[in-house]
């Protein structure tokens, strides 16, 4: 197999933001989640959980509620701001300022006519939905303190407001208040401190379920205004609220990051006297649950930790399968690290600007498994920081490290490095159809650029010594609205590939700048591709962990990709919960194919039989106690390593030598904001 | 108080015998029990000595002799005394006040800076603030040009090259939205929120986990930097100051 040099980066301080608030739909099976820095993330829960779609986040739009009304996406924020997302070209259509202060909450009805939100001001404004935009239509009673909840009733008549202190019921026809629901404040110290009630839930039976910050779930009725029931929880806030699609079932988050389910259940047998009963108890986050929602299967939860937690209910799958199994969504499902094979550069992509470090070297030979003295450390080049207030959505370096790319949803900058990547200067009056770019890649002798453009068409630009010119645009065939998310170009400039979030492959001749071929569309996204460099075979990973290689010149899958569909892949290859997020290839072997995953980073080597069903794939340990001629008779095509955790990238360089850069959870962890003290026995 | 019971006993057959004396002052009464034996000490130690005898013929033996004038002057003499060490006390504490005083003022003058120094800010602020008024003038007039008199505006952009820049509009929004969040913050983090650190929770993850370990700071290397330098010098002055007394 070979013996690699190791580049072990650590040096990238990525960290992600603390989820805020997410909304499931069950019709599309997607699930919205914001983020605590305005980026907005689409995950599709019927293709493995995988991320389709990431928008970038805004300075300063504080998003706190999340809303689908059909297949629509609409967002209410601190800033004042209702504002719709264009999903296919992921980015704000248009915002409607509220006029009542910060809002807190967003609702739709569920005929899907009238949105309402609860602002600062203590008003409820209600906004019809139209077909293009969304229309100020009349404000509720106004109320004195400000409104952090919102529930419509099934029937679309009622809406209960979460309050300071208080639960308001209003008849959304009249506007006038009805009913009055007192909440009691904590106990001891808290007992000066209002209580927020910080969600709440209206159910079709007329029963009010509401969360609050001491601690309680309590359960009222909502057409005499009495409290039925108080379920104290926790010592802490109760942050949040989600009701299944039936109502049969209830989760509650709270700040000490369990999650809490009620069932609605009878006690006894017949089912005469059900009442919401406590049944299980999550614990699944080290700080606080701010967001929640439950879908048929499972329960979905996040907060400040930053993880997305879907917990599956056994009582809905079956138990000991691959649906039973808890997923945690930890990192992002594409890349934030570029690498520049020929001159040993990264660049790192966070939110608000981008880094350029220059890898360091190491002169001696050591054995298997040690660690190289170091004769010259990494050294960070540039840090760029980005223009405006809208945050960076995709980045580029060159194989040469001689150009820099970036795009935001606004502005799309072009910088060229020179000295040695040193001396950077900004290439002015660029092309203008390069706005908005999705996804961004230098072709391997860096004298092309190609940026994804609206309706899943490529602007592509030539690139000469300091100018930009523009060359043309790809289009794929008719009907194509999704954005691209994959863009792959091969060694020799001859071909480049594009996936987008609708499962389509397309791939393009760069001599006539036409479409060559589409790869037959198989049901899950693909989440990495990449060109062999002399084969030119196109080889794709999609999210359900399925590899495919298919050969652009003869138009259709290799014989190798035939034989491992015929006999499937491994069972613990499939099983695994993170995506594959990386494909490239070793020089020096063309019949490698190196992909990564969080947690292991694999060479497959189509040379070598494909593993069977009885055979353990994570062998590499057990060969390596087996002596030389036995070791032949056992190993198999898929060599995976777990020695370095957890991954963001792992890349070859063209000296042979692997960069595998690593970012632990904990070093993450150690950085999130206070968790709640609690008191250990014997600590 | 020197011979204190002996005192008190022999006042009793002193004040007998001065009861002439209309000395009001408590003190005085005081230190007429204090005095007498002060004034009697100094001639009369045999007396003390013997005043046990005294005190058992006393009842027998006739009083003693004083003039009336003697003991005037002993007790004049006594007050004065009495009255001087007061005053002297008042005057050291005057003193002793006016000392700290200075003191006070001294470090307060030298906290401050020197008046030139004041002056010279106080210049230089008063030409901000004329610049910073013409500026806020300016900005709004820009905006709300229309609105206002151009005849005011002449005098300012008649000749030359201008700009015309627009405010930032953030100001009532962002405030806002600073103060929403300010008390999300303060809900979730402020007093009364019981929230320890992330060294904390995983340290106790660490003592309480299967394979049990030390807290998180002495686990990771670049944790806890500065507390573990500072340990560090501690125990080099330790050694040190160990290594002196046994050298």
């Amino acid at each position: 197999m070979g013996e690699f040099k190791v580049h072990r980066v650590r040096f990238f301080d990525y960290m992600p933001s603390a989820i805020r608030a997410m909304v499931f739909s069950t019709r599309t099976e997607r699930l919205a989640l914001a983020r605590a820095d305005g980026a907005l993330e689409i995950f599709n829960f019927s293709d493995n959980y995988f991320q389709e779609k990431v928008l970038p986040g805004h300075d300063g739009r504080a998003v706190e509620a999340l809303c689908w009304v059909g297949p629509r996406l609409f967002s209410a924020g601190l800033n004042g701001e209702i504002t719709e997302y264009d999903l296919e070209n992921l980015r704000p259509r248009y915002t409607v300022e509220a006029y009542g202060g910060p809002i807190w909450t967003i609702s739709v009805n569920s005929q899907g006519t009238l949105l309402a939100v609860g602002c600062e001001d203590g008003t409820v404004k209600m906004f019809e939905v139209l077909k293009e935009r969304i229309q100020f239509q009349r404000n509720l009673d106004r109320q004195k303190g400000r409104i952090i909840s919102l529930s419509w009733h099934p029937s679309g008549t009622l809406i209960a407001a979460g309050m300071m202190d208080m639960i308001r019921i209003f008849d959304a026809e009249t506007g006038r208040a009805t009913h009055r629901l007192l909440v009691d404040r904590g106990a001891g110290a808290s007992k000066s401190k209002e209580v927020v009630v910080w969600s709440i839930a209206f159910l079709s039976d007329h029963t009010i379920i509401s969360s609050d910050s001491a601690g309680k779930v309590q359960i009222w009725d909502g057409l005499n205004g009495t409290l039925i029931r108080t379920h104290l929880i926790t010592k802490w806030d109760v942050l949040a609220l989600s009701v299944s699609q039936d109502e049969s079932s209830l989760v509650a988050g709270t700040s000490e990051g369990t999650v809490v389910q009620f069932q609605f259940i009878s006690s006894t047998v017949d089912r005469l006297d059900k009442d919401w009963v406590r049944t299980r108890t999550f614990k699944n986050h080290s700080h606080d649950v701010r967001a929640l929602a439950h879908t048929e299967t499972a329960v979905v939860s996040g907060g400040m930790d930053t993880q997305l937690v879907v917990r599956p209910l056994l009582d809905k799958v079956e138990k000991n399968t691959r649906e039973s199994a808890m997923r945690k969504v930890s990192f992002p499902h594409r890349s934030l690290v570029c690498c520049a094979k020929k001159a040993g550069l990264l660049l790192f992509q966070f939110p608000d600007h981008l880094e350029l470090w220059r890898l360091g070297e190491s002169d001696g030979y050591g054995k298997l498994g040690g660690s190289l003295p170091v004769k010259r450390g990494p050294e960070k080049l540039i840090q760029l920081k980005r223009k405006g207030e809208d945050h960076i959505c995709c980045s580029a370096l060159s194989p040469c490290g001689g150009w820099l790319a970036y795009s935001t949803v606004t502005s799309f900058r072009l910088y060229r490095l020179q000295n040695g990547s040193i001396s950077i200067c900004k290439v002015s009056k660029l092309p203008k159809d390069l706005l908005p770019a999705h996804q961004l890649c230098f072709s391997t002798n860096s004298s092309k650029l190609f940026a994804s453009s609206s309706n899943s068409s490529v602007v592509v630009v030539a690139l000469n010594e300091l100018e930009c010119k523009y060359l043309g645009t790809l289009k794929a065939k008719y009907g194509c609205r999704q954005p691209v998310h994959q863009l792959s170009a091969s060694d020799n400039g001859k071909w480049l590939a594009t996936a987008n979030t609708d499962c389509e492959v397309h791939v393009y001749n760069l001599d006539k700048l036409k479409l060559h071929c589409t790869v037959p569309v198989y049901g899950s996204c693909p989440t990495a591709m990449a060109i062999h460099p002399t084969t030119s075979n196109l080889v794709v990973v999609h999210a359900d962990q399925q590899i495919f290689e298919y050969s652009l010149v003869k138009k259709e899958y290799t014989e190798w990709s035939r034989r491992l569909q015929k006999q499937g892949l491994h069972s613990m290859w499939l099983e695994r919960d993170t995506p594959i997020t990386h494909v490239t290839f070793n020089p020096k072997n063309p019949a490698h194919i190196i992909v990564h995953d969080m947690f292991m980073f694999c060479i497959i080597d189509k040379s070598l039989p494909l593993p069977e069903a009885k055979n353990v794939l994570y062998n590499q340990m057990a060969l390596r106690s087996l002596p030389e001629p036995d070791r032949v008779l056992h190993s198999h095509g898929f060599k995976i390593c777990k020695d370095f955790q957890h991954l963001l990238c792992v890349s070859l360089l063209e000296d042979h030598s692997l960069v595998v850069v690593e970012r632990p959870l904990l070093d993450i962890v150690s950085q999130l904001p206070a968790p709640v003290r609690q008191k250990k026995f014997a600590t | 108080m020197q011979g204190g019971g002996r005192v008190r006993s022999r006042s009793l057959s002193v004040t007998m015998r001065r009861s002439a004396m209309t000395l009001q002052n408590n003190m005085a009464k005081n230190q007429r029990g204090e005095a007498a034996p002060s004034s009697r000490m100094t001639g009369r130690e045999r007396q003390m000595g013997g005043f046990s005898l005294l005190l058992e013929s006393s009842d027998d033996e006739g009083p003693e002799e004083v003039t009336f004038e003697d003991s005037k002057a002993d007790a004049r003499r006594s007050m004065k005394r009495a009255l001087d060490t007061a005053r002297r006390e008042k005057e050291l504490l005057k003193e002793k006040r006016r000392k700290r005083q200075e003191l006070f003022q001294e470090q307060k003058k030298r906290k401050l800076l020197s008046a030139e120094v004041l002056e010279e800010i106080d210049s230089t602020k008063q030409e901000q603030s004329h610049v910073k008024a013409a500026e806020e003038e300016a900005e709004p007039e820009e905006v709300e040009g229309r609105k206002r008199n151009w005849k005011q505006n002449a005098a300012r952009n008649l000749k030359g090259n201008y700009t015309v820049t627009t405010v930032k509009q953030s100001t009532l929004a962002s405030s806002q939205l600073k103060a929403a969040e300010d008390f999300l913050h303060s809900r979730m983090y402020g007093p009364g929120s019981r929230r320890t650190t992330s060294n904390e929770m995983l340290s106790l993850e660490n003592k309480m986990g299967k394979n049990k370990s030390a807290a998180v700071q002495f686990v990771k290397k670049n944790w806890a930097c500065q507390k573990k330098a500072k340990a560090e010098k501690l125990k080099k002055t330790w050694i040190h100051m160990q290594q002196i007394p046994s050298s």
